[in-house]
C-alpha cells in the first residue's frame, strides 16, 4: 500500500498523454502539475517550517522573467534558462529571508506580501529589462531533437513531460527534506521557535536555507510557465492571487505532507478550471470556499484526512 | 511651493479615508488578535453599494451610506458569529489563512456576479473642483474627508465615553481581566467585528466616487491598510489615523517628487523599514 499508491500515481502521470487526445485535458494536467510544483515549493517552508509566506509569487516571477530575458536578450535556450532562473530565485530569496525572518507569525506573512508587491512594481516600471506592462513574448522556441526526432513545440506533450518531471523532482525533494536533519529542525521551529533556539538550532539558518530551496523550485516553475505560455507580464507572474493560491493548494491538500500539495492541486485546479471553462470569471470562489472549510473541519488537509482514515491514526 | 501644498492637501484628503479603513482593521485586531485579510473586500462591498445605489435607485453615495453602514455592521456581526468565532481558538495563523479564504471567496463571488469590468461613479458636482486659496479640491473627496473626520471622531468618542466603548477597550487591553470584570467578551468581539466591517463599508462608500471600482480592488486596499496599521502600531486607533494620513501624504508627495510609477513602492519600503526597526509602530503607541 505504501509503495503501491505513489507508484500507481507515477505510472498514471506517465501514460496520461496516451489516454487522452483532448488538448484541454492535457492543458488541465499541465496546469495541475505546475501548481503541484508550486504547492510543494511553498509547503517546504510553510508546511514543514510553519512560516506562512504570502509572497511566493516573488520567486515565480523572478524565475519566469529570468528565463525569458535570458532567451530573448542572450539567446540562452529556455530549458537552461529555467535552471538559471531557479538559481536567481534562490539568490534573491537570501536577502529577503534575512530581512523577513526577523519577523514572526502574521508579521512575516505581511512582510512577504509587501516584498512580492515591490517586485511586481519593479517589473512594471523597469521597462529596459522587463518591457514593463507590455510584457515579454517568445515567438518561436529553438528546435530540439531527441533521438534525431524533432520535438513539436506546437503540441502540448513535451511540455507535459517537462512539468511532470519537475513535479516528481519537487516531491522527491520534499520527501528528502522531511527525512533530513534540516526537516527535523524545521519541525522544531514550527512547533516552538524559542525552544528550538534554546536547544541550539540555528533557526534563522534553517529557515533561510529552506526558503532558498523553496524559492528555487518556485522560480523553476515560473520559468516553465514562461516557456509554456511564451509570455510573461507583471500581473501574470507577480500577482498577490498567485502567492495566495500556492498557500491554498498546500493547506487544502495537506500541510507538511509530500503528496498533499499534489492532491490539493488536482482537486482545486480541476474544479476551478472547469468552472473557468464555463463561466470565465470567479474561478477562485472554490479556493476561498475550500480553504475556509479545510481550516474549519479538516485542518490536516484532504491528504492528511485520507491518511488518517486509512491508517486509523494521525499522519506523521 | 504651490505644488507642494496641493499634494499635501490631496494626500491628507485621501489619507483620511485610508485612516478610516485602517481604524476598522486595527480595532478588530486589538480585540480579537485577528488580522482580517477580508477587510479590503468589505471596503469593496461598500464601493459597490455606492455604485448600485446610484445606478439603480438614483441615490447619492453620501445618502446611501446611511443604508450600507448598518447593513455592513450586521453583516460583520454575522460573519463573526457564524464563521470566525469557531476559528479564533486555533490561533493567529489559522485566522489569517481563514480570512484569506474569506477574502478570495467574497472577491470572486463579486467578480462572478458583477463581472470584472472597471466602473466609475459619476456625480454631477464632481466635475468642477472647489478652489480655496487656489488649491484644487474635488468636491466628493472634500465631502468624504468631512464625513471621515466626523465618523472617526464619533468612533473615538464612543470608545472613550460609552460603557460599550470602555468594554471594547478593556477587552483590547486584556481579555481575561475584562471577562473577570463582567465584560461579555464574546458579545464585545461580535460588536467590534461589526464595527470594523461598518467602518470598512463606510470608507468604501466614501472612496467610491474617487476610485475605479472592480471586484478585486480589496486586494490593493488591504495591502495599503497593512502599511497604515503597521506604521501606526497594530491595535492602536490613534496610530491607524496617523498612519493613514501619513501614507496618503507620502504617496501624494512621492507621486509628485519621485515618480508616479513608484509611489506605491515608497509606501511598501516604509512598511518594511517600520516592521524591521519599530515593529510596535512609528508612534510607539501600539502593541507589537
Amino acid at each position: 500500500m505504501r509503495r503501491a499508491v505513489p507508484l500507481a500515481a507515477v505510472v498514471l502521470v506517465l501514460v496520461l498523454p496516451w489516454l487522452t487526445a483532448s488538448q484541454f485535458t492535457l492543458h488541465l494536467a499541465i496546469t495541475v502539475l505546475l501548481w503541484t510544483v508550486l504547492g510543494v515549493a511553498w509547503n517546504l517552508l510553510g508546511g514543514y517550517g510553519g512560516q506562512v509566506s504570502f509572497g511566493h509569487a516573488t520567486f515565480f516571477g523572478v524565475g519566469a522573467y529570468t528565463t525569458l530575458i535570458l532567451y530573448l536578450k542572450l539567446g540562452l535556450a529556455p530549458w537552461y534558462g529555467m535552471a538559471v532562473g531557479g538559481a536567481v530565485g534562490a539568490l534573491v530569496s537570501l536577502p529577503i529571508g534575512l530581512v523577513c525572518f526577523r519577523l514572526r507569525g502574521p508579521y512575516f506573512s505581511l512582510a512577504t506580501l509587501a516584498v512580492a508587491e515591490i517586485l511586481r512594481l519593479v517589473a512594471l516600471n523597469w521597462e529596459g529589462l522587463t518591457n514593463g506592462p507590455v510584457g515579454l513574448l517568445i515567438t518561436a522556441l529553438p528546435p530540439v531533437r531527441i533521438a534525431s526526432r524533432p520535438i513539436d513545440w506546437e503540441s502540448k506533450t513535451p511540455f507535459y513531460y517537462m512539468v511532470a518531471g519537475l513535479a516528481l523532482a519537487a516531491m522527491l525533494a520534499a520527501y528528502g527534506l522531511a527525512r533530513s536533519r534540516l526537516g527535523a529542525y524545521l519541525l522544531a521551529v514550527r512547533e516552538d521557535e524559542d525552544t528550538a533556539e534554546a536547544v541550539g538550532i540555528d533557526t534563522v539558518r534553517a529557515k533561510v536555507v529552506t526558503l532558498a530551496l523553496s524559492a528555487f523550485l518556485a522560480a523553476v516553475a515560473g520559468g516553465f510557465y514562461g516557456l509554456y505560455f511564451r509570455y510573461v507580464d507583471p500581473d501574470a507572474v507577480f500577482p498577490i492571487a498567485l502567492s495566495v493560491e500556492m498557500v491554498f493548494i498546500a493547506v487544502v491538500g495537506g500541510l507538511a505532507t509530500v503528496a498533499g500539495p499534489a492532491v490539493g492541486a488536482v482537486f482545486l485546479v480541476t474544479i476551478s478550471e472547469l468552472f473557468r471553462e464555463r463561466f470565465l470569471v470567479g474561478h477562485l470562489i472554490f479556493y476561498g470556499l475550500f480553504m475556509m472549510l479545510a481550516i474549519r473541519y479538516l485542518p490536516e488537509g484532504i491528504w492528511g484526512g485520507v491518511r488518517r482514515l486509512v491508517s486509523g491514526h494521525a499522519p506523521s | 511651493m504651490e505644488t507642494f501644498i496641493q499634494s499635501v492637501v490631496s494626500g491628507v484628503l485621501t489619507g483620511s479615508l485610508y485612516a478610516m479603513i485602517g481604524v476598522g482593521l486595527t480595532v478588530v485586531f486589538g480585540v480579537m488578535r485577528i488580522i482580517n485579510l477580508a477587510h479590503g473586500d468589505l471596503v469593496m462591498l461598500g464601493m459597490y453599494g455606492a455604485f448600485w445605489g446610484l445606478t439603480l435607485w438614483r441615490l447619492d453615495p453620501f445618502v446611501s451610506i446611511l443604508l450600507w453602514v448598518p447593513l455592513l455592521f450586521l453583516g460583520g456581526m454575522l460573519i463573526y458569529r457564524f464563521l470566525l468565532k469557531a476559528i479564533i481558538p486555533g490561533g493567529e495563523l489559522n485566522t489569517l489563512l481563514y480570512t484569506a479564504g474569506l477574502s478570495l471567496l467574497i472577491a470572486n463571488l463579486a467578480l462572478f456576479v458583477w463581472s470584472g469590468d472597471y466602473r466609475t461613479i459619476k456625480l454631477p458636482y464632481a466635475l468642477s473642483p472647489m478652489r480655496p486659496f487656489g488649491i484644487a479640491v474635488p468636491v466628493p473627496l472634500a465631502l468624504a474627508f468631512g464625513l471621515a473626520i466626523l465618523i472617526t471622531a464619533g468612533l473615538s468618542l464612543f470608545l472613550a465615553r460609552t460603557d460599550l466603548g470602555r468594554a471594547i477597550r478593556a477587552t483590547s487591553q486584556n481579555p481575561e481581566a475584562a471577562a473577570l470584570m463582567g465584560v461579555n467578551v464574546d458579545r464585545i468581539s461580535m460588536v467590534t467585528f461589526g464595527l470594523g466591517s461598518a467602518l470598512a463599508g463606510a470608507a468604501g462608500v466614501l472612496l467610491a466616487p474617487s476610485l475605479y471600482l472592480y471586484p478585486t480592488v480589496g486586494e490593493i486596499l488591504i495591502v495599503k491598510c497593512f502599511v497604515i496599521v503597521v506604521l501606526g502600531g497594530l491595535g492602536s486607533v490613534v496610530g491607524a489615523i496617523s498612519g493613514g494620513v501619513l501614507l496618503g501624504v507620502v504617496e501624494s508627495l512621492g507621486a509628485v517628487y519621485v515618480s508616479v510609477a513608484y509611489k506605491d513602492t515608497i509606501g511598501f519600503a516604509l512598511f518594511m523599514l517600520v516592521l524591521l526597526f519599530r515593529p510596535s509602530g512609528l508612534f510607539g503607541v501600539g502593541k507589537s
